[in-house]
């Protein structure tokens, strides 16, 4: 039951979101996924196709399989491969999945009901032990049943692996189409690239968007209407903006404070650009950093007393980290001379960042606790990575053939999921918090 | 050394020339639209300066490493808006002297004319990070032009960092066009 009450409130802030009036434009654009290497290790998983999934306007299980198997944790049966398709609990015959060498099965069914809702039932179930895992029932409107399919992805990822899925979440980013009226657009999708949304559109460019802790409200930069930057805070559900920040010269890389209470920004209205906070109940600003070098790209750390940020003091750019009380500052990275652009995992353990390797431009990993340093990539002109709400993986910008395009990579490097546009270019991605 | 490059460059520098010159940025054509026609209304002195003499440009070279600083690109007059810049670097380059002391005395004798530099820089590295260097690029050829003596109200300033590029591909000769400041003027065009 407790189940059930959560997906409807995940299910009605996804109705709000999906509210987005005016400037909300559903776009035919999908972002196609696919995964390039998953871990030698995964974990065999047949999701059987649902009963009276045809009547369905939305596959469920067909989402559920693609889920898990883009997480790179798990290697999926093909439905073609499968000895037999269960749909209920006493249809299954363990024997069938346990001879093709898979350790989990999840069967399932799609029903209508009279009041034109659907009831969804599904369970996971452990082929060697002969044991039901999980079971639940769901029932959304056809509207909801992608939302559904996703909680059934978050609920076995977590009873599998112990983590707390995001198959939930959303990705937000910016494409640049040069040959449409309007080039830049800021956009969000569901963590598999559909149901793509279309924020602003505009003339100029829109940098750097950044998600509220909550997931209602986004910031992000826009040069719209005179060419000059402007950081705005847009909220999702009411689709209401206020431009929080137009001081001469740079307003840029807004991120938000774990409390949401307050932006870092990067304003050079002192006449170089430096962090400072802004708080957004009062409008008070407060600058963090002073040194005749650039400062830029803040990013909070869990804990909301400490930022990192990119600064050029030491000559080129390093990561540094500033305690936002006493404004003292240390450099964190060392490894080479571009280290730009950190993000940081929700446990504080790990930093993401941009690094500069023989004139190519990777993601790097620097684990805090045992001061290791890993490159996770092999793409080049690699950017803006942002990490996912549970950990697991980092989506970064990246060029495909002389073309923006999304990639996905676990923190540990095991797993590359490719994320190619059908348009345009695609850049700069914040992945959600937990919806 | 034979310059069997140059007719192929010229295309592409008349191109490049031709569409900095056009329009400024697509946002704010409606404030300048306004102001040419009044700059028409109110009969200033007719053009009587000496055209500068050009320099003979076409046996030099233009290659990736020398893009930004060829003095094709400077001929020493307002009609050059672009001013491009080395890698990893804000230093003014010498060749763009001549062109920045002519819009410098284009300024000074016309108090109503405003100009927006608009720094910007290639792809490489992290966006915001961009945004800073191409700042300082901007805030290069505003020093130089205050140096000559120009108002500072007549001079603004914005950093577009890698967002708004000049050539859309990925080889040096692209970088080298993108790591630039246009002179854009929103009032008192010459």
């Amino acid at each position: 039951m407790m189940r059930v009450n959560k997906v409807r409130s995940i299910a009605a802030r996804a109705a709000a979101v999906m509210a987005l009036s005016m400037l909300a434009l559903a776009a035919r654009a999908e972002l196609l996924i696919q995964i390039t290497e998953g871990r030698v290790d995964a974990v065999p998983i047949a999701v059987v196709p649902f009963g009276g999934a045809d009547d369905a306007p939305e596959n469920i299980s067909d989402i559920v399989r693609a889920d898990l198997h883009r997480s790179g944790q798990f290697k999926t049966l093909q439905p073609g491969d499968m000895l037999s398709r269960p749909t209920s609990a006493d249809q299954l015959s363990y024997r069938d999945f346990r001879v093709l060498d898979q350790e989990y099965v999840v069967v399932g069914s799609v029903k209508a009901t009279e009041t034109g809702a659907y009831e969804v039932r599904y369970g996971l179930y452990d082929v060697a032990r002969e044991k039901q895992l999980l079971t639940e029932s769901y029932r959304p409107p056809a509207s909801q049943l992608r939302d559904v399919a996703h909680a059934i992805s978050d609920r076995i990822y977590e009873e599998l692996t112990g983590i707390q899925g995001a198959f939930s979440t959303k990705i937000l980013y910016v494409t640049h189409n040069r040959r449409a009226d309007r080039p830049y657009q800021l956009q969000y999708a569901d963590a598999d690239g559909a149901r793509v949304h279309t924020i602003v559109r505009s003339r100029e460019p829109i940098m750097s968007p950044s998600w509220s802790p909550d997931g209602s409200k986004i910031a992000y930069v826009s040069f719209e209407g005179d060419g000059l930057p402007k950081i705005y805070v847009h909220d999702l559900g009411s689709a209401e903006r206020r431009v929080v920040a137009q001081y001469q010269g740079i307003n840029g890389a807004p991120t938000w404070s774990p409390n949401g209470q307050k932006l870092a920004i990067t304003l050079s209205k002192d006449g170089n650009p430096e962090i400072y906070t802004l708080d957004l109940n009062n409008g008070a600003l407060e600058r963090l950093t002073n040194h005749y070098g650039i400062d830029t790209e803040p990013r909070w750390m869990p804990d909301g007393d400490h930022l990192v940020f990119t600064s050029s003091r030491s000559g080129g750019p390093q990561i540094y980290e500033l305690n936002v009380h006493d404004k003292s500052t240390r450099r964190v990275s060392f490894e080479g001379a571009y280290n730009a652009r950190p993000d940081v995992t929700p446990d504080g353990r790990y930093l993401v960042y941009v690094h500069r390797r023989n004139g190519s431009f990777h993601v790097g990993v620097q684990d805090l606790q045992r001061g290791t340093f890993d490159i996770v990539t092999q793409t080049n002109m690699d950017e803006s990575p942002s990490v996912a709400p549970n950990g697991s993986m980092i989506i970064y910008g990246t060029q495909h053939r002389g073309t923006g395009v999304l990639q996905a990579v676990s923190v540990d490097g095991r797993v590359k999921v490719e994320l190619p546009s059908k348009e345009g270019e695609v850049r700069e991605p914040a992945w959600s918090p937990f919806l | 050394m034979r310059s069997f490059i140059n007719p192929f460059f010229a295309v592409i520098l008349a191109g490049l020339l031709a569409a900095c010159s056009s329009t400024p940025t697509e946002e704010d054509t409606s404030s300048t639209d306004t102001m040419p026609q009044e700059t028409q209304t109110t009969p200033t002195q007719p053009v009587e300066r000496p055209e500068p003499a050009k320099p003979e440009t076409s046996s030099i070279p233009l290659t990736a490493d020398n893009f930004h600083n060829h003095p094709s690109n400077y001929d020493g007059t307002t009609d050059t808006r672009v001013i491009y810049f080395a890698f990893d670097s804000n230093t003014v380059p010498a060749a763009a002297f001549e062109t920045l002391r002519a819009h410098a005395a284009y300024l000074k004798e016309n108090p109503n004319a405003k100009v927006r530099l608009e720094g910007h820089a290639d792809e490489r590295g992290t966006r915001e990070y961009n945004v800073a260097l191409s700042e300082r690029r901007s805030e290069a050829v505003e020093k130089f032009l205050r140096v000559q003596g120009v108002s500072a109200s007549q001079i603004n300033t914005v950093a577009y960092g890698e967002e708004k590029p000049a050539a859309f591909g990925h080889s040096e000769m692209d970088w080298a066009k993108n790591r630039r400041v246009v002179l854009n003027y929103t009032a008192g065009r010459p």
